[in-house]
């Protein structure tokens, strides 16, 4: 697991695929800083770490497509899965990988609280709570992309469809809170919703029911990506 | 040592490879021939774990390779038909990746790295990265990286392509070297190749082993001729079968009374040419063409891969 994931991290800071996400997510953090607080001149940082999630929904299946879509298409994964590593190594390795990238930005983020903290007084906590929670919603959205990708062979369609299953999570948030649901539903889709378990981090309240939920979110889509690496090593076609 | 027993792979409905089952024991080289299709690639996908059989079992050094994969993987070595390469990565890079993945020691590493880049004769790439390394380079990184952890069992699928006739030379005699202390099976098309440096032939024909027999006795074992005679097959084929040494008689062209060709097998070292001019003379049939037929295997491989089986050959 350790030289799987040495090795993607390396990839990610060797190829321009770090930098461009950096200065992808750069601008889009920037201009939603500019225009939640800078232009308001307001000292909440909250609506900002709330739209830097959905700026994530889009941007992780780009970050995530190489590990094992890309893999696939290199037909790189040849090397190891004929490897004495067990699926389970290939992808937690992979998955820590890219999970560091994403602790990386949360950490340049952290310099939108300090820009704050020069005019205006911020809450420590609150703000260590709101990262936290970005932090879980991310590993969240990784997991759940890395097993989307791992379906499929070509990077394009890989990430074709992780912004698809995305958006539809994204959706399911929305319809949590829709009028017209079955209030049953509605309950359903709180429940899973990853957006709804990221609200309560954004009031200050950390949360452990979400923090356990986001946990076993990425555990159970780690499992599937496994189990769905050995199964195609006996369904492949 | 690996061990094919029985296996069998499908993809859904389709058979690519139907029960095969061989062994291939350390100090062997091994050519595994067969047409586009024939499911040469997917048996070495089987063999090298990349795919679970459908059916039947591989064993490396003993070690049953679906009961206990990370243990048998450690003696294997696996050569892809496309390079495993990470461009980003320099050859020395790549080859450090290869050891820790294969588990290799820390402090061996170096020096094991060392010795299989000179071994494949790559030291002076060293430091260049593999996605710029020329078609010849790149083959000779992926054997290198077969090489890492020095497995018993090698696996190659077209290991030459790519290489110009020097390089081919080269690794012909690097795999004569390996043989000493490995098991190898290659695939190839070359079958030049696979008669000056594999020991024993397995020949694949839409997904079935139709042929295993050692190099040598094919080629060597079973001289054959051409002959073209002026004269009706009818009159020359019945003494020419009865003659001393001679195997096997086909009539592959009954043309004008004037010209009829023959593939002869003979038994190696038979008197069988004088015993042929006396033949003839005695007919009164002059001969227009008597050669030796070259490559064998050649021509076994055209004959298998056209439908008919070792045994209808021989």
């Amino acid at each position: 697991m350790n030289a799987i994931f040495r090795r993607e991290l390396k990839g990610y800071f060797l190829t321009p695929t770090a930098y461009l996400f950096l200065v992808v997510f750069l601008a889009l953090s920037g201009l939603l800083f500019y225009l939640n607080n800078l232009v308001t001149r307001g000292s909440d940082l909250m609506p900002f770490f709330s739209m830097l999630s959905y700026v994530w929904m889009l941007l992780s299946p780009v970050l995530v497509v190489k590990l094992l879509a890309g893999e696939r298409q290199q037909m790189t994964d040849q090397l190891l899965i004929t490897s004495p590593l067990s699926s389970a190594a290939i992808v937690l390795g992979k998955f820590l990988a890219a999970g560091v990238v994403l602790l990386l930005f949360v950490l340049i983020m952290l310099a939108y609280p300090i820009i704050i903290s020069l005019y205006a007084r911020v809450w420590v906590g609150e703000v260590f709570t709101a990262c936290l929670g970005f932090l879980l919603q991310g590993f969240a959205f990784v997991a759940l992309d890395l097993m989307v990708t791992g379906f499929m062979r070509r990077s394009a369609s890989a990430v074709a469809a992780a912004l698809g299953v995305n958006l539809f999570v994204w959706l399911v948030g929305l319809l949590a809170n829709a009028p017209f649901v079955p209030s049953a539903i509605n309950r359903l889709f709180s429940f899973f919703s990853l957006y709804g378990r990221f609200v309560p981090f954004l009031s200050a309240q950390l949360s452990f029911a979400s923090a356990l939920y986001f946990i076993l979110f990425c555990a159970v889509c780690l499992v599937i990506t496994i189990s769905a690496m050995e199964l195609r090593r006996v369904k492949q076609s | 040592m690996i061990q094919a027993e029985h296996i069998t792979r499908r993809y859904g409905a389709f058979e690519a490879v139907k029960d095969i089952s061989f062994t291939v024991r350390v100090g062997e080289v091994v050519g595994l021939l067969g047409q586009n299709g024939a499911g040469k690639t997917t048996a070495l996908h089987v063999l090298a774990g990349y795919l679970a059989p459908s059916a039947g079992s591989v064993r490396v050094n003993g070690i049953d390779l679906a009961k206990k994969p990370q243990e048998a993987k450690r003696h294997l070595g696996y050569l892809p038909e496309t390079i495993p390469l990470y461009p980003e990565l320099t050859a020395a890079e790549y080859l450090r990746f290869c050891c820790d993945i294969k588990s290799v020691h820390p402090q061996d590493r170096e020096q094991h790295i060392q010795e299989i880049m000179a071994l494949t004769d790559i030291l002076d790439v060293k430091d260049q990265l593999s996605g710029t390394l020329s078609k010849g380079y790149r083959q000779r990184l992926g054997l290198a990286q077969a090489l890492c952890g020095s497995p018993e069992a090698l696996l190659m699928d077209e290991p030459t392509a790519g290489f110009d006739p020097v390089q081919s030379h080269a690794f012909r005699r690097l795999v004569r070297k390996l043989s000493k202390k490995h098991a190898i099976i290659l695939s190839s098309h070359l079958l030049s190749e696979v008669q000056e440096v594999c020991d024993r032939v397995l020949m694949i024909a839409s997904g079935r082993l139709v042929m295993d027999q050692a190099v040598a006795e094919d080629t060597q074992q079973k001289p054959r001729f051409r002959l073209v005679v002026s004269g009706p097959s009818s009159l020359v084929l019945p003494p020419l079968r009865q003659l001393p040494g001679v195997r096997r008689v086909e009539l592959v062209q009954r043309g004008s009374a004037e010209k009829t060709t023959f593939i002869v097998e003979v038994e190696k070292d038979s008197a069988f040419q004088q015993a042929l001019f006396k033949l003839l003379s005695g007919l009164s049939v002059p001969i227009m063409e008597l050669s030796p037929l070259g490559d064998s295997l050649e021509e076994l491989f055209l004959r298998v891969s056209s439908g008919q089986t070792p045994e209808a050959l021989s």
